[in-house]
């Protein structure tokens, strides 16, 4: 007698907890995965297209668009590409400061992502308000922590969403004395909140799943690499910007409007878990010693690591603000005159969801020939694929079909995707047949 | 005296502009943020709404709908656009999850504040029923007269409450 496998077919049509639409096709034939596919449909927004023409003056309001969750990443990538190219060399009061903007991107994304994104999927919850009837300190705790990351966008901002602070050459203004003084004091009180968000997210069971993978992030000899820094890998890669069409590559496939990077022809992981393996060594002391308490080794080869990955970075960025701000002074000028030339401008930076690459062709006037943006959840999009395929073996593709796509979803939003930015995404639709 | 936040919801997309509108009408009626009056537009805010909340002790909040079929009507009849909905800080609308592409929409954001103990003592929740959400479109005639109408109705109940005279 043989047994008979099961042929099942999930479609997820809108993933929740996700930020943009995007879909999950899987079709299990014979107890083997047929078919799995991530697509993002979303549709394209020609944001570079939109680019084309515009003055490098209104180049970093227009990226910061693209998100609303990680604008800042948008907006300091564009305009030190653009610094590069015109020979700007910034005040070091500006690029200490872009570094103390983006650290507020990165404790306000890596708090909304763990708490009302991500976290509910290990205590069995459906939402972050199921979360907050179990848990609510500790959403409390998030939320207090995301807002003071916003704060952080609003000082340097203007505003937190779709902020408008920086310029090519540094920022439109510098904020007050007072204003910086009163900061600092929440974000020294913010310091062992995260160190409890820490042990919180240490101690959430998550599923063995160990997989092999290629970590991208960029490096820096001695920062934790946020804004400035080269493209590293762990296979040890390490170039510049310039270089990045040299290894990576990017594809369409036809059912996704975002596009699919390879490094070396196979998937490749960005994000925090990713830089977290290639920099760790450049953690502030205090976030090592809460890193040894958590006792899990690094390199981490489980993705599921990210959330406790994405609690470190946020006490990382405290630590970073408030290093950098305790010597705040106001500047003579919050920017530096600016020349345009013609050429071609590339940077990359690490958004909260991983390395985030732009290239610009100008024209000698200042204005966009053409430009290019790969962000990193369509640099993660074959990674996620391929971790589904693997967890999926690894948890058992004869579980129910509500445990199936349970867990599908619980690997997608653990990588806290940004459809919205890489549509250029979840419905899950199983098949067994 | 209370603290009074108004907030309007919006999305530069046709008739999701609704809230938006409604703060302009407001501002032109010459009311003004300052004192223990704060009144802003916001863009899908997300959570980010939840603090807004903590630092009120009364919040208006209004934002573009699009209802379900009404009852009893198999499927057939929506409520027509530019109709206005009013709901206290205990009944909210059910959400029908897809119209927003954020991962926390207004009403899910309003139910975690709930959750939480957050609410301010005193909610005011006003949909505007919408009926095209073309991005980069204006509202439509319907909805830009139903957003100077409640404008003029939260000047009124702000008004009422004692705490501002009403404006023009």
């Amino acid at each position: 007698m043989t047994e008979r496998k099961r042929s099942v077919a999930i479609h997820v049509p809108v993933l929740t907890r996700v930020e943009g639409e995007g879909a999950l096709d899987l079709r299990i034939d014979n107890g083997e995965i047929a078919e799995l596919r991530l697509r993002i449909f979303e549709p394209p927004r020609f944001f570079e297209k939109f680019l084309e023409g515009r003055s490098y003056t209104e180049v970093p309001d227009m990226v910061a668009r693209i998100c609303g969750i990680c604008p800042v990443a948008y907006q300091v990538t564009a305009a030190q590409a653009l610094e590069k190219l015109f020979g700007v060399e910034l005040d070091p009061w500006a690029r200490d400061m872009r570094r103390v903007f983006y650290c507020g991107e990165w404790i306000q994304s890596h708090s909304l992502h763990i708490h009302l994104l991500a976290a509910p999927d290990f205590f069995g919850c459906s939402s972050a308000i199921e979360l907050a009837r179990i848990a609510p300190d500790e959403v409390r705790r998030g939320l207090r922590i995301q807002s003071l990351g916003n704060e952080l966008m609003d000082l340097f901002g203007a505003r937190s969403v779709h902020p408008v602070g920086i310029r090519v050459g540094g920022f439109h203004a510098a904020p007050e004395l007072s204003r910086i003084a009163a900061i600092r004091e929440k974000l020294r009180a913010a310091l062992p909140e995260a160190e409890a968000l820490i042990r919180w997210a240490a101690g959430i069971p998550v599923p063995q799943d160990d997989q092999d993978f290629v970590s991208v992030a960029v490096q820096h000899p001695r920062d934790y690499a946020i804004e400035r820094g080269q493209i590293g890998a762990s296979d040890g890669l390490r170039i510049e910007a310039e270089a990045f069409d040299a290894h990576f590559a990017e594809h369409h496939v036809a059912f996704s409007t975002a596009l699919f990077s390879t490094y070396r022809q196979q998937p490749y992981l960005v994000g925090p878990l990713a830089r977290l393996n290639l920099n760790y060594a450049n953690l502030p002391e205090r976030v090592q010693v809460l890193l040894a308490e958590t006792g899990f080794a690094l390199p981490s080869s489980n993705l599921f690591h990210s959330l406790v990955a994405r609690a470190l970075e946020i006490l990382l960025a405290l630590h970073e603000a408030l290093r950098l701000l305790d010597t705040y002074r106001m500047p003579d000028s919050p920017f530096v005159p600016v020349t345009p030339r013609a050429g071609v401008a590339t940077a990359c930076t690490e958004a909260p969801r991983g390395l985030l690459w732009h290239r610009y062709e100008m024209d000698d006037s200042g204005c966009v020939v053409n430009a290019r943006i790969v962000p990193p959840t369509s640099q993660n999009q074959g990674r996620i694929e391929e971790d589904l395929r693997l967890s999926l073996l690894n948890f058992g593709l004869d579980q129910p079909d509500d445990a199936l796509r349970l867990h599908c979803e619980k690997v997608i939003r653990n990588y806290d995707p940004c459809i919205s930015c890489a549509t250029h995404f979840l419905n899950l639709n199983v098949e067994r047949t | 005296m209370s603290r009074i936040r108004i907030l309007g919801i919006g999305s530069p997309s046709g008739d999701d502009q609704a809230g938006w509108l409604v703060i302009d009408a407001l501002s032109n009626s010459g009311l003004r943020t300052g004192g223990d009056l704060h009144f802003e537009k916001l863009d899908r805010p997300g959570a980010s709404l939840i603090p807004l909340l903590v630092q009120a002790d009364w919040v208006i909040l209004i934002d573009a709908m699009a209802s379900q079929p009404l009852p009893d009507t198999l499927g057939e009849s929506r409520a027509q656009a530019g109709q206005i909905r009013h709901f206290d800080g205990q009944s909210w609308p059910d959400y029908r999850h897809g119209l927003s592409s954020h991962g926390l929409g207004v009403i899910e954001s309003l139910s975690l504040a709930r959750e939480l103990g957050e609410l301010p003592a005193r909610m005011d929740v006003y949909g505007i029923e919408a009926e095209q959400v073309q991005a980069g479109c204006p509202a439509g005639e319907t909805v830009q007269a139903s957003a100077q109408r409640l404008a003029a109705h939260i000047a009124a109940e702000l008004a009422r409450s004692g705490v501002y005279a009403s404006p023009g």
